[in-house]
């Protein structure tokens, strides 16, 4: 499986707030609140990296609750890749 | 995670894809959809001469295919097709349905499934695919599921077809919680047409329901379809919503 890093997942959630005119920031603690990065720009973003490894990711819901800063989102992600 | 208003405004959709716009209701939405400027996509199980001569006339506007709505596959493909003739998709149309005309208890248990599968689930399948693509893309779009007075009211003969309309309403406005005002859903319950699938209405009944009804004239699809374009194009804050359009004969 073509699996992606953290850092290029970094780069794809980079690309989803730019295109709101919204930056990310390098800090890993920063919390997604602060930057408004909702949860639909989450499903975009896993989206994003589905359409880079050509693998489904399907979630639930409560996994979601728990993410509060960008390094969650990370983590999410690339925990979910190794499902 | 934090989920603040989202404020931006859905756009009008400018590439619009109809299930079962081969006929009725379906390829008068396509019609009207065309006259407005849109740009349309277009199945239905068989492609009909009326929608062949529409794709003729507007060949840079139209892509039409012979898809079964029940075939994830085959409406994969054509919506990849789509995005490479007319552009992203970002409206869709629900309107591909299977009618009923027998009392439960009398309907088979294979078509019971069949309805189900046509009205209910292949709907959701396809909702979800191409949301999948707007989401993506970071598009926003809007909804249309296209249901029946029949999830409101009872009718004899319209059992599971009730049941998958009913669905179809209860979903348009999860959905339109879901995508948290990214996209605008709503659904249009027309009221019996005189024609199609109002065949599974005997003549007495639908006596009646003309007597019942203040402008006393059964639904027309041309009464419907400016519904079903205010919908996908114009700056509204409606979502999550049922519109009625029945003439007022179920009020």
């Amino acid at each position: 499986m073509n699996e992606l890093s953290r850092a290029q997942i970094r780069d794809l959630m980079a690309q989803v707030l730019k295109n709101q005119d919204k930056e990310l920031p390098a800090d890993d603690a920063a919390q997604l609140r602060e930057i408004g990065f909702r949860s639909l720009d989450f499903s975009e973003l896993a989206l994003r990296v589905e359409d880079e490894t050509g693998e489904e990711l399907n979630f639930d819901a409560p996994g979601l609750r728990r993410i509060a800063t960008v390094g969650d989102v990370l983590d999410f992600l690339v925990e979910l890749q190794h499902q | 995670m934090s989920d603040p208003a989202d404020t931006q405004l859905v756009p009008p959709s400018s590439v619009v894809l109809v299930s079962g716009g081969s006929r009725g209701l379906g390829l008068a939405i396509v019609t009207d959809l065309l006259d407005a400027g849109v740009r349309v996509a277009a199945f239905a199980r068989t492609v009909t001469p009326e929608l062949e001569k529409l794709a003729a006339e507007r060949p840079d506007r139209v892509h039409v295919g012979s898809v079964d709505v029940t075939d994830l596959r085959a409406a994969q493909a054509f919506v990849r097709e789509v995005e490479q003739r007319l552009g992203p998709i970002d409206g869709i149309v629900n309107n591909a349905a299977v009618g009923q005309d027998s009392l439960h208890v009398h309907t088979a248990t294979d078509d019971i499934a069949r309805i189900i599968e046509t009205n209910l689930t292949a709907p959701l399948q396809l909702t979800r695919l191409v949301v999948r693509r707007m989401l993506g893309k970071g598009l926003r779009g809007r909804i249309v599921n296209i249901t029946s007075i029949c999830a409101q009211r009872g009718f004899p003969g319209l059992v599971a077809y009730s049941a998958t309309k009913g669905g179809m309403d209860a979903a348009t406005r999860s959905l339109a919680r879901e995508l948290g005002g990214r996209m605008l859903v709503n659904a249009v319950a027309p009221g019996f047409f005189a024609s199609e699938m109002s065949a599974v209405l005997g003549p007495t009944q639908l006596d009646q329901i003309v007597r019942r009804t203040p402008s006393g004239h059964l639904t027309d699809p041309l009464e419907v379809v400016p519904v079903v374009r205010m919908l996908l194009r114009e700056h509204t804050n409606i979502n999550g919503q049922v519109i009625v359009v029945d003439g007022a004969a179920s009020i």
